[in-house]
């Protein structure tokens, strides 16, 4: 087999120039008795193709969904999501009052500095591991 | 949902606030007699609002998204009050869980996580309906997924009532922190000033 074949097989991502790049991966502390709660993260695609997520997963928690949160007429309503496109070079942020990974049933309590592995499955077939950190979030006015 | 229409039209003719935190209600609403528990064995009635200023959110323990958000948001804003009232002034912040055979054995101490002096408890179907239909508030269970867990539906915005027992004004979304106290210490003196008059 040719070098370049080999290099192509074994490195698509590289040959097709860029990754699903995943930063600031953060699952906020739960309170007590939450039986569920949320990791954000910002997703980039830097390959040139279209490109989905299609799932999460977590050991740990009885089941993870994807959800978007909406609020219409002062109504708040959570919705599942089954898939969220990504397209050649777009970001898509999961943050709260929008898109958010919900994870659901954690067997044991989470602790601050401490963190959450998650999974993401694509649609190109690939997976990515990915390590939440534990934090407190502080709120301040104008996202400070 | 006519009062509903009513509190949106006050916030169009509200230009003081470039981005509306609160909304006062032209008229104050009376609320029902209510009482509400939590594991603690703690009571929470309509009798202890009076003479201390409340904002009361209902919500949900298993709402991984909006209601963290909204607590977290409301725990800086009151901080934000006290520097700008004084200490009596300062808010109680109730939290009321719209979803009691869940969170009955945590409400009180999910509420604490917020801030220590928050305080959460929940009740009887009735109680809630009671208290969600007086503040012009809206909840909706929703049907369960095969795992049986359901999702709810909640109002956004929450109630501040005043030391008098009456609804008197809304927060709503995005609960900035700083324009919320700043709504908060305004109307306080609109309040006494009504009160002198």
């Amino acid at each position: 087999m040719r070098p370049s074949i080999l290099a192509f097989l074994f490195l698509p991502a590289a040959a097709l120039g860029g990754e699903l790049k995943i930063e600031d991966p953060v699952v906020p502390l739960a309170p007590p008795g939450a039986m569920a709660h949320a990791a954000y993260m910002t997703i980039t695609n830097e390959t040139d193709q279209a490109q989905a997520l299609i799932g999460v997963s977590a050991p740990g928690y009885g089941m993870v969904h994807m959800h978007e949160s909406a609020e219409k007429d002062g109504i708040v309503t959570m919705s599942s999501v089954d898939l969220i496109e990504i397209g050649p070079g777009q970001t898509v942020k999961f943050t709260q009052g929008g898109l958010h990974i919900m994870l659901m049933r954690p067997e044991a309590p989470i602790e601050e500095g401490g963190s959450v592995d998650l999974q993401l499955e694509f649609s190109d077939g690939t997976t990515q591991a990915v390590e939440a950190k534990v934090e407190r979030i502080m709120h301040g006015s104008d996202g400070s | 949902m006519k009062r509903l229409a009513a509190l949106v039209l006050s916030l169009w003719a509200a230009p003081a606030f470039a981005q509306v935190q609160g909304v006062m209600l032209d008229e104050p609403m009376e609320l029902p007699t209510f009482e509400f528990t939590n594991e603690l064995g703690e009571k929470f009635n309509d009798g202890d609002l009076d003479g201390n200023w409340t904002i009361v959110m209902f919500g949900f323990l298993s709402c991984p998204d909006v209601c963290p958000f909204t607590l977290g948001n409301l725990e800086a804003a009151v901080s934000e009050t006290g520097m700008r009232v004084r200490p009596e002034n300062v808010p109680k912040v109730v939290f009321i869980s719209v979803d009691p055979d869940r969170d009955n054995e945590f409400v009180s101490e999910y509420a604490k996580f917020f801030h220590p002096e928050f305080e959460g408890f929940t009740g009887a179907r009735d109680q809630i309906d009671a208290l969600v239909e007086a503040t012009d508030s809206f909840y909706r269970l929703l049907k369960p997924d095969q795992s049986g867990f359901y999702d709810v539906q909640h109002s956004s915005a929450v109630s501040v009532i005043a030391p008098d027992g009456l609804l008197r004004a809304k927060l709503q979304p995005p609960f900035d922190p700083g324009l919320t106290a700043e709504f908060l210490a305004r109307m306080q003196i609109a309040y006494r000033k009504e009160l002198t008059q």
